[in-house]
């Protein structure tokens, strides 16, 4: 109780410790692992099917991340309604993001249709800045500083791919090796925040009435 | 002889709301403040404070009318949702207002 404390500090924290589980660093780290992976199936599954599959990979993902936060992280932290300026702030953040959606959406098609017509290295350039800008605001609103570094790794994971693609002449423009070793760290740091999480808080005595104190 | 213009107002302090300004109770209504409402676990997760610790500061804030505190059962279990009053909400902005009053006053 010797930390000092601010109204805007203590909300910060009353948010942040409800998600700071590793859980999402996980998910996450999953859900990017497609870029990987799917060079390697598109050889034989072509591109729409190689990435399709992983839809029943990440909906697996997230029911076991769900289970997990329902019967291991609740009874551990409880549970919390936020406040007004929280709710808010959370409805901005997903208008954002649907917004960010739309703009990726609308860029993959124009992507698409100008295939060979504009250089092919301005597409890793603009998908790294649109995971940087997406992750660096989703860290904002979140208040989850761990998503500038996911951010900064997973934009510089198409550029560097490139690279290794044209002068290291590695396979699949390197997306392999480079999306490969941004996720294993986005799941390890899930990982190992997770078994620290389970460390600092194991599950407290049965609740008793207050009255019975 | 001290100048009694220069003293600073301590008449907000004196008027301190006491049950408020226990440490414990103050970080409790802190964090209430702030969310719509926690449950008894997360509140223990967030002050640091001890299963009968936070029951005995509860019960005082409680007693005083601060704060409701709301028991359902989650299956078998039993559930405590606490929350801000109106008249806890109302107290702490005093509080709060008294304490930057006398503490912005003092010289340095």
């Amino acid at each position: 109780m010797s930390r000092t404390l601010s109204l805007r500090e203590a909300e910060r924290r009353a948010f942040t410790i409800a998600f700071d589980d590793g859980l999402w660093d996980i998910f996450l780290g999953c859900f990017f692992l497609e870029f990987a992976i799917a060079p390697f199936l598109s050889e034989n599954l072509g591109d729409f099917w190689s990435s399709v599959i992983f839809l029943p990979f990440w909906g697996l993902v997230y029911l076991a991340i769900w289970m997990i936060r329902k019967y291991i992280v609740k009874p551990r932290i409880g549970s919390v309604k936020f406040g007004p300026a929280r709710t808010a702030k959370l409805k901005k953040f997903t208008s954002v993001m649907l917004l960010i959606n739309i703009v990726v959406l609308v860029l993959g098609v124009i992507a698409v249709l100008s295939f060979g017509v504009v250089s092919s290295q301005i597409y890793p350039i603009i998908f790294g800045l649109t995971l940087l800008i997406g992750f660096s605001l989703a860290a904002y609103f979140l208040d989850f500083p761990r998503l500038y570094i996911y951010g900064l790794l997973l934009a510089c994971s198409p550029l560097v791919g490139e690279w290794v693609y044209t002068y290291r002449n590695a396979s699949h423009h390197g997306f392999p090796i480079t999306f490969g070793v941004t996720c294993s760290i986005m799941i390890l740091t899930g990982l190992i925040v997770f078994i620290r999480f389970l460390h600092n808080n194991p599950i407290p005595v049965m609740e008793t009435s207050v009255e019975e104190r | 002889m001290a100048d009694q213009g220069s003293e600073p107002d301590l008449h907000p302090l004196a008027n301190i709301d006491q049950v408020i300004h226990a440490p414990a109770r103050l970080m409790v209504l802190t964090y209430l403040y702030v969310v719509e409402s926690a449950d008894f676990i997360y509140l223990m997760r967030l002050t640091g404070l001890t299963w009968g610790n936070l029951s005995t500061h509860l019960t005082r804030l409680e007693e005083e009318g601060y704060v409701e505190i709301l028991k359902e059962f989650q299956g078998k279990k039993p559930h405590t949702i606490i929350r801000l009053t109106e008249q806890g909400r109302a107290a702490f902005r005093v509080y709060k207002k008294s304490m930057a009053q006398v503490l912005d006053d003092l010289p340095d």
